[in-house]
């Protein structure tokens, strides 16, 4: 719709240059100005320009926004408008008229809402290869409830099927049953290691500094690889080339601000962003001096640079960089930082053929300070990734396009290190590094079979070295158990091959169209995971320990088929999908009992592995168009692990399992100033283990557990979170501000975020007898820690 | 201490508790629960045989006193046999002065309905405890202000470095989940040289007992889990929740049993505690 309204101003300009260009010559008699979209600084063409009184003297605007009108007597007031656009009305006077005037129109609200489906076209569910494949624009992202009222990508990404959570709160997506490390997270191309704030109830990405994210639930194209369960691939915004753009907010914990704009010319741009909470300001203002010396914070930057370089290439650079921050007092310091660079080159080598090349390093490290005279230390670690991908793309008729390509990664874990402080009576740790070297190379492909069946074919082949510097251990019996002696270590010099392991994933997609507005769709994958983190807490913590595959770790490697019906409504304005999807785990892991993986070198012995599967349903039905839009999406999934050593060898399911799961995001616009959100989820509670008795040993009253685990579910979890957004349209030219109340958990349900089971005193579950007085009873009694209920919120968001 | 809360604090800004009613499953079938300690100490000497109870279920512990239990010494013919003590409702050496010897190895068996539960340990050799001292130390990061207690010895040992250290102030033992002081050779055993603060507060007059003890893994891993076990609040955060692995095997017969046999030596030390003049 758009587009052919552009195409048509276009064609209508042309022929009015056609016809009245003589009428353009340079004279004192015109004056010239140039129309512009508000939202973004590109040229509107064809834009109407008159005077007020004189409805007869009106011309349009050419290709570049550009107008030039007969002058008359001055001031009066000039009218500026184009359909889709909210008409500009302005009293020009003498001085004025003197020079060029820029007019910057604001996009209705109507066409707002148009704009946003231009991300997707109408039919593409129906019509594209793709299954498991969700994107959420940006804008919506915005318009949903969030918790404190920052707006959450990662969050956002929760509420669509198939995508489960942790928990209350938390940012960790477990999709399609895998676990939260099977998620390859990337910005413009570099994964990042920690995707989360405030140990993961907040995540990264900064919503004003986003252009796109797509979500892969396993059906990756063969471009892509390293993770098993999912890509969520984020792209940075990229600076307009006609002028400064800032947008940003003031919330309720953090504050954030976005900049665009041209960088030296029209040919390049740059985008920069930042956002920062502002609690520890806060802790600053109390005279308590326990709180007062403390720091809690997180930061994130942004920035992306483009250049154009004639007509076939474009050079692209972005980083990313990120971190948290908790001190005690000056003697205590937890922080951990994210930072990703990336730069890509596109050229077009003909009309029909094309190359891409990325380059790109992540590095995440964590720093633990203790300043004590007798323990203190410094504990910290980092990791990195660093990478290059090229891919070669051609059409080769409008029947078939093609592309192959490679990627290189290394990765480098650095080792451990504890250096005990000047003093300290502890000795250093440092565990040997462990690096690896995986090399791909990718070829693929679409091709429309007929009318109604098209494929999309490709095949991966990933060829992994674990290479030195590093150390591998031999055991007593060949296996690496926890009562084995070590019998041998052999050390590797620098990138001297040490263990090796290859597989093919192929990836293959139909998609058969019964008619414009119905397709059915199948697909199979095989995806391969070398790199994972041990880890037996269901929320990932900043000191988690990245292992890569090995002698003793074999890579992980699932197969998913899946299988899809996907039909629109109504002109495409509703979307129905049903899609069900199988999928084969191998190689996963737990940890021991007990286990303790964070100074270890030897992180084998304190691991089991196993195999795994998963299947489920996943409903959905889509507006994405009028005054009222959103979705409503339901789930069935049920994931399984057998691991030996765990539940007596039989399959259990992870803490994630939650059959059932309903998601409902609605957003309506009442008017050009009003407009609310809302969204409701339900789920099937977590899997869990319950105690089922207790026992006394050691003084202590001990829970006792099933050998059987998480064979209980905490209650189903529901909450209903809502917004509204208030716009003044009339504030300014340029400057546009609104206002959002959020409120999460809007009817207060008590989701549990933890069960203790554990002895109660006096019936008060805080009672402490040191301090409270005498004791009289004692039971045994289950004590629920629940989050977040009715969190209102408060947001001022502006654009200008 | 206060600004330990700290961490906590944010946390804690939006949450709540409360005490809710949750329907449990119960215990299938009896589980024996048996804590057997074998040192060079007869005070410590003892077997004790209770059983699980349903998490609900408010009754007194059951102890099981028909049990037949003994400690054989590995590599002879010698069995130390036990008898049911009504005073302190637990297993005593028929021999009082019978106790563990450095570098014997021993065999723990019990003998009950049927079931018989064996479990293994070696006596290893106790560090040396030089000297006690302690000092008033301000609050710090942590840490309460108070008098607070250094142990100075030395560790020789390259291997089996598995230590718990039990603290008694004024005849109570201090046995909160946080109280437990357990401590293997990962950052290095040099700290016990230079002096191990005891990470407790003590009062002026107050009359502490330290007892050190020197276990085998298998005891040392399974007070480990436990004490995982104890601060285990079942979220996020925490591991899923596992009964600590047991040193003891069911030898015949079914069903399952919790507990531990621990064979330590014990090293113990008191001081009283007097204000210091400035």
């Amino acid at each position: 719709m758009q587009l052919f309204r552009s195409l048509s101003n276009v064609l209508f300009v042309w022929v009015l240059f056609g016809v009245t260009g003589t009428l353009f010559a340079q004279s004192d008699e015109f004056f010239t100005g140039v129309v512009l979209d508000a939202s973004n600084s590109d040229p509107l063409i064809g834009a109407n320009v008159y005077w007020e009184d004189n409805l007869n003297s009106g011309v349009v605007t050419d290709l570049d926004g550009k107008f030039k009108l007969k002058k008359r007597v001055l001031p009066s007031r000039l009218v500026v408008s184009y359909l889709g656009f909210e008409k500009s009305i302005r009293n020009i006077t003498v001085n004025e008229a003197e020079k060029e005037i820029r007019f910057f129109l604001k996009p209705s609200e109507l066409s707002l809402e148009e704009i946003i489906i231009q991300e997707r076209r109408p039919d593409e569910q129906v019509k594209n290869l793709e299954t498991g494949k969700a994107s959420i624009p940006i804008e919506t992202i915005k318009n949903i409830p969030a918790l404190f009222g920052e707006v959450d990508l990662l969050r956002s990404l929760q509420l669509l099927p198939g995508v489960q959570t942790a928990g209350e709160g938390t940012t960790g997506l477990f999709v399609r049953g895998g676990s939260a490390d099977q998620n390859l997270v990337q910005v413009d191309g570099a994964p990042v290691f920690n995707p989360s704030h405030f140990f993961g109830f907040f995540s990264v990405f900064s919503p004003d500094a986003l252009d796109q994210v797509d979500l892969y639930k396993g059906n990756m194209p063969a471009s892509y690889g390293g993770r098993l369960s999912s890509l969520i691939d984020v792209s940075l915004k990229e600076g307009n080339n006609e002028q400064i753009h800032g947008e940003g907010g003031i919330g309720s914990i953090s504050s954030r601000f976005m900049l665009d704009g041209p960088l030296f010319s029209d040919k390049s741009t740059f985008a920069i962003s930042g956002r920062r909470t502002y609690a520890d300001l806060f802790l600053k203002l109390s005279s308590n001096e326990d709180i007062k010396n403390n720091k809690l914070n997180f930061h994130d930057l942004s920035a992306k640079f483009s250049f154009r370089l004639g007509e076939k290439d474009k050079i692209t650079l972005s980083s990313y960089e990120g971190s948290d921050f908790l001190g005690l007092d000056e003697q205590f310091g937890l922080g951990w930082r994210n930072w990703v660079t990336s730069s890509k080159w596109s050229h077009t080598i003909s009309e029909n053929s094309f190359f891409d090349l990325e380059s790109y390093h992540s590095r995440y490290n964590y720093k633990v300070e203790f300043d004590d005279p007798d323990a203190g230390f410094t504990w910290e670690n980092k990791l990195s990734e660093s990478g290059m991908k090229g891919q070669w793309s051609w059409i080769n008729s409008d029947k078939i396009q093609t592309y192959w390509g490679f990627q290189s990664q290394l990765y480098h874990f650095s080792p451990i290190a504890l250096d005990p402080a000047g003093g300290s009576a502890i000795q250093p740790i440092a565990t040997n590094p462990k690096n690896g070297f995986l090399n791909s190379v990718f070829a693929g492909g679409l091709v429309e079979l007929s009318p109604r069946l098209s494929t999309e074919f490709g095949l991966r082949w990933s060829l992994y070295h674990q290479v030195g510097k590093g150390v591998d251990y031999f055991y007593e019996g060949g296996a690496p158990t926890d009562e084995a002696e070590i019998t041998d270590s052999v050390s590797f010099g620098r990138l001297k091959p040490m263990h090796f392991y290859q597989g093919l994933e192929p990836r293959v997609a139909f998609r058969f169209l019964v008619n414009d507005e119905f397709s059915i769709k199948a697909a199979y994958n095989r995806n391969y995971q070398y790199v994972q983190i041990a880890s037996n807490s269901s929320a990932g913590l900043p000191v988690d320990r990245w292992i890569l595959s090995g002698k003793y770790m074999d890579p992980l490697r699932s197969d998913q088929i899946s299988l899809g019906v996907f039909r629109n409504f109504n002109q495409n304005k509703w979307e129905l999908s049903v899609e069900t999807y199988a999928k084969d785990i191998r190689n996963t892991i737990d940890l021991k009992n007990g286990a303790s993986v964070l100074f270890t070198d030897q992180v084998e012995t304190e691991i089991l592995s196993g195999d795994g599967y998963a299947y489920g349903v996943e409903f959905l039905l889509r507006k994405n168009v009028g005054k009222t839009t959103g979705w409503l999406a339901y789930t069935y999934s049920r994931t399984w692990r057998t691991i030996e050593g765990i539940s007596l060898g039989q399959r259990y399911n992870p803490r994630y399992d939650r059959p059932n799961d309903v998601t409902l995001v609605l957003n309506h616009e009442f008017s050009p100033s009003w407009s609310a959100g809302l969204t409701f989820v339900y789920t099937t509670g977590q899997a869990v283990s319950f105690p089922i008795g207790t026992y006394e040993v050691d003084n202590q009253v001990v829970p006792l557990y099933s050998d059987y685990r998480n064979e209980d579910r905490f209650p189903d979890y529901h909450r209903m979170d809502a917004s509204i957004t208030w716009k003044n349209p009339d504030k300014g030219r340029k400057w546009r501000g609104s206002w959002n109340f959020s409120v999460y958990n809007l009817y207060g349900r008590k989701n549990p975020f933890a069960y203790e089971f554990r002895e109660v005193i006096n019936d008060k579950i805080n009672y402490d007898p040191d301090v409270d007085g005498p004791v009289v009873s004692r039971k045994q009694s289950v004590v629920m820690t629940y989050l977040f209920t009715f969190l209102p919120s408060i947001t001022y968001n502006f654009q200008f | 201490m206060k600004k330990i809360w700290f961490i906590v604090f944010c946390f804690c800004l939006f949450s709540c508790q409360e005490e809710v009613n949750l329907p449990l499953a119960t215990i299938d079938g009896i589980v024996p629960v048996i804590e057997a300690t074998w040192t060079d100490i007869p005070f410590y000497n003892e077997v004790k045989i209770t059983l699980a109870e349903n998490y609900f279920d408010s009754s007194d512990q059951t102890v099981v006193s028909n049990a037949l239990v003994r400690i054989l010494i590995e590599g002879t013919t010698i069995n130390i046999p036990f008898y049911f003590n009504d005073d302190t409702q637990s297993y005593k050496p028929f021999r009082e002065t019978s106790t563990a010897v450095v570098g014997e190895s021993y065999e723990l068996q019990v003998f009950w309905e049927g079931n018989v539960y064996t479990s293994k340990g070696v006596m290893l050799a106790p560090p040396i405890v030089d000297s006690l001292t302690y000092a008033y130390q301000e609050e710090r990061l942590f840490r309460d202000e108070g008098y607070y207690i250094k142990v100075y010895g030395e560790i020789p040992f390259k291997e089996n470095n598995y230590y718990r250290i039990k603290v008694i102030e004024n005849d109570t033992l201090k046995n909160d989940r946080d109280d437990y002081l357990l401590f293997d050779d990962t950052f290095g055993l040099q700290f016990f040289e230079e002096g191990l603060e005891l990470n407790y507060p003590f009062e002026a007059g107050d009359k502490v007992r330290m007892e050190l003890f020197r276990m085998n893994k298998s005891s040392y891993d399974y007070f480990s889990q436990l004490v995982g076990l104890l601060f285990n609040d079942g979220g996020l955060f925490s591991p899923p929740p596992q009964n600590p692995d047991t040193n003891i095997i069911v030898e015949e017969g079914e069903g399952k049993v919790l507990g531990y046999f621990m064979v330590s030596p014990v090293l113990t030390e008191t001081v009283f505690i007097r204000k210091e003049n400035n």
